[in-house]
């Protein structure tokens, strides 16, 4: 699932009042969620080794013939256009949202793989989660409440996700006595 | 940060036709839009090849004169020959077929509309790059059309070199409608890459969750194939064109053997790309063959692993074996054993398919609605072209059938008749949901009989026309071979008569039915993702992943 926790968020309920952000105190829990992608890193090198070599099945019998020289930038530039190509699928896939709380303040950072960084913190203590089940613009759509702005998380994930994540922060922000 | 959308999703069409059809970067649209280009193609294509079995229908040359073309037959003494013309309408039917309908119908339209939905991708990896694809096909296309009309060689309109371009016969063709002709091959090219790229990236990249490699449906797994086919042989081809265009036109010499150019050479680079051709334009067909037959049998595709790895081998061996299209050019007796054996092995992966089709059908509920027809057309067809193809492999046979009409009834059989039967097939069978309208069964019935009666009574006399000798590619022949052509000449009526029938009734349908279909028109055997969707789907699909249990059906995972 494209979505993971550094630690389990149904841990022991957090002492209140105490301020660890500011101090500078590691982060009670912190998420990183990307989109679905189904092929894998070393499958990419597979596929780029697997057309170089059998695109050089043709080139090899020309090998000393002023043909290759015609033929070699047509073959090579297919090679290099795949390349490029599964680059910029897993590019536009780069989007990331990272979620870390402490216990004085929630903060979300989305890396957009083309455009700025988007940012969003509050205090937990008047955070909001909400999902909407249907009507949004996906189903189970999330969405955090705070600081006068509402701001969606995991919209990229599947339904399913996106309940097990709405749980999950519940359960965490319960954690925070408030 | 993404601020919350919460809004209501009346989610409607808002685009306008011409933002819709000639800005789309709609999977879908753009599959729509690839069929009826190519079907308009395939018409010019088609026309061609009738007026040619007009010509070919009696001995001597009544309709193709210097004097002019005729539509009515000239009386004896009142036509020269014009041999030009008949050699631009092979060649324009030739490049036309294998470059500008068979793929774009089967690759293109089929792939690009069918291929995301059942692997539950919401559009294409590259939806920009694919309009572009598109458009260039379509210019490819127009080239084509206006190479038959530029100036050319013998003083006359049309380049009469045929599709294949061999050299020194390509190198010394005046005018320029031979450039224009290799560079609507080359604008194919590209099209043909940039939508190969695409296709890989998307089933690579963007398959549903769970949906491993070995669990992706079938056609999907051809469309696959087939992209890694094209992008293997395609570079290839546009590299040797390209040699052929500086030939022409700034002196060099790289296949022209007045300068000390090979052309041999040339027809094996040639011939590197035309094999694996011809299973590109087979291969998405077999995927769409293997969904009708499990539909309409009422059981899951037998075989579902087998058929897979039978794909990837021809695929595979399609690269090794294409000098048995070249075997008199003076080849050493090991080479010619080598291409003969690896061609025969090329039996085996596609008996895996034919025999598991079979399989499929065996202890099924066999239902003859119109798009299994056509399944079962191409099966017999193509298994007929696919026996003479194994006579053909024989070396020693092919010196006496090179170059004759047995030639012309084999590939006829596997590529005419097998690739567009399986076109149809899937028309019949993936109408209801492009467009939410029912073809009536008498309409797929009428048109199968007659295209099917019609294309034999063509194509198979044809095989009697190559033993007894007749030579391919001549405008006239001797009145030993009258019969024959005669026969054949009226199978292409018949055919060409079944088309236009066709033509007519689908446009009917289109303007008259109402959208009827439900989502799933067939029966529960046609599991794939494509029809849990509405018909006609709404213009974006899946942009929630879908779950594993709609389309994780087959038991065998």
């Amino acid at each position: 699932m494209p979505l993971k926790w550094d630690s389990d968020p149904k841990g022991a309920p957090v002492q209140a009042g105490a301020f660890s952000h500011g101090p500078g105190a590691p982060a009670l829990a912190h998420a990183v969620l990307w989109p679905h992608r189904s092929l894998p890193r070393k499958g990419m090198a597979g596929v780029i080794g697997f057309a170089f070599v059998m695109i050089l099945i043709p080139m090899l019998p020309l090998l000393g013939s002023p043909i290759l020289w015609g033929l070699l930038p047509f073959t090579l530039g297919a090679v290099w256009l795949l390349w490029f190509f599964l680059e910029r699928s897993y590019a536009s896939g780069a989007l990331r949202e990272d979620l870390t709380l402490w216990t004085d303040r929630i903060e979300i950072v989305r890396t957009n793989p083309r455009g700025p960084e988007q940012r969003w913190s509050a205090n937990p203590f008047w955070v909001r989660v909400s999902m909407i089940e249907t009507g949004g613009p996906v189903d189970n759509y999330v969405t955090l409440n705070g600081a006068g702005r509402e701001v969606e998380l995991g919209a990229f994930l599947s339904p399913e996700e996106r309940e097990t994540l709405h749980r999950d922060l519940e359960v965490l922000l319960h954690r925070l006595s408030r | 940060m993404a601020d919350a959308a919460v809004h209501g999703q009346g989610e409607q069409d808002t685009r306008g036709f011409f933002t819709r059809w000639f800005m789309s970067t709609n999977h879908k649209d753009i599959g729509i839009l690839y069929l009826f280009v190519s079907g308009f193609a395939g018409f010019i294509a088609v026309a061609f090849t009738v007026y040619m079995r007009m010509e070919l229908m009696h001995p001597g040359v009544q309709y193709m004169c210097l004097e002019g073309a005729r539509l009515t037959a000239a009386a004896v003494g009142e036509c020269t020959p014009n041999g030009h013309l008949w050699n631009v309408l092979i060649t324009g039917h030739g490049i036309l077929m294998m470059f500008f309908v068979v793929i774009p119908a089967l690759f293109g339209g089929f792939g690009n509309y069918f291929m995301p939905l059942q692997i539950g991708a919401p559009d294409m990896a590259f939806p920009r790059m694919n309009n572009l694809s598109f458009w260039l096909y379509v210019a490819g296309t127009a080239l084509t059309v206006a190479s038959v009309l530029a100036p050319g060689g013998n003083d006359q309109a049309g380049a009469g070199v045929g599709w294949v371009m061999y050299p020194p016969l390509s190198t010394n063709e005046g005018g320029w409608s031979m450039d224009l002709a290799i560079f609507a091959v080359h604008l194919s090219g590209a099209s043909s890459i940039l939508g190969a790229i695409n296709m890989i990236t998307t089933f690579l990249n963007m398959r549903a969750p769970g949906m491993t490699l070995f669990k992706v449906p079938l056609f999907s797994w051809s469309i696959f194939v087939t992209a890694w086919l094209i992008l293997l042989a395609l570079p290839v081809l546009a590299g040797a064109i390209t040699m052929l265009l500086t030939d022409r036109n700034f002196g060099t010499t790289f296949f022209d053997p007045a300068g000390g150019g090979d052309p041999v050479l040339y027809q094996h680079i040639l011939w590197f790309f035309g094999h694996p051709e011809v299973y590109i334009v087979i291969l998405p067909g077999f995927g769409i063959i293997s969904h009708v037959i499990a539909t309409f049998s009422r059981k899951p595709i037998f075989g579902y692993l087998p058929m897979v790895w039978a794909l990837i081998a021809i695929g595979a061996l399609g690269f090794v074996v294409w000098a048995h299209h070249m075997y008199t050019v003076g080849m050493s007796l090991t080479q010619q054993s080598y291409f003969m054996l690896a061609t025969m092995v090329i039996a085996v992966p596609t008996g895996i398919k034919i025999f598991s089709w079979i399989a499929t059908m065996w202890g099924g509920s066999v239902e003859f609605k119109t798009p299994m027809l056509w399944a079962f057309g191409f099966l017999f067809l193509f298994t007929l072209g696919g026996v003479t193809g194994i006579v053909l492999a024989q070396a020693g046979i092919d010196r006496a059938y090179h170059d004759t009409y047995y030639v012309v009834a084999h590939f006829h059989y596997v590529m005419s008749l097998g690739a567009v039967f399986a076109i149809f097939a899937g028309i019949y069978f993936y109408f209801p949901k492009m467009s939410g309208k029912m073809i009536p069964e008498w309409i797929g019935k009428v048109h199968f009989w007659t295209f099917f009666i019609g294309t034999n009574i063509t194509f198979f006399p044809q095989h009697f026309l190559g033993r007894q000798g007749m030579p391919r590619r001549y405008i006239d022949y001797p009145d030993a071979f009258a019969l024959w052509n005669y026969v054949s000449s009226w199978g292409a009526f018949l055919s060409f008569a079944s088309f236009l029938f066709f033509i007519v009734a689908i446009f009917w349908v289109m303007l008259t039915k109402q959208r009827t279909a439900p989502a799933n028109p067939w029966n529960e055997y046609a599991d794939t993702l494509e029809w849990t969707l509405p018909s006609p789907p709404p213009e974006h699909t899946f942009e929630q992943l879908p779950k594993q249990s709609e389309w994780d059906k087959a038991p065998g995972h």
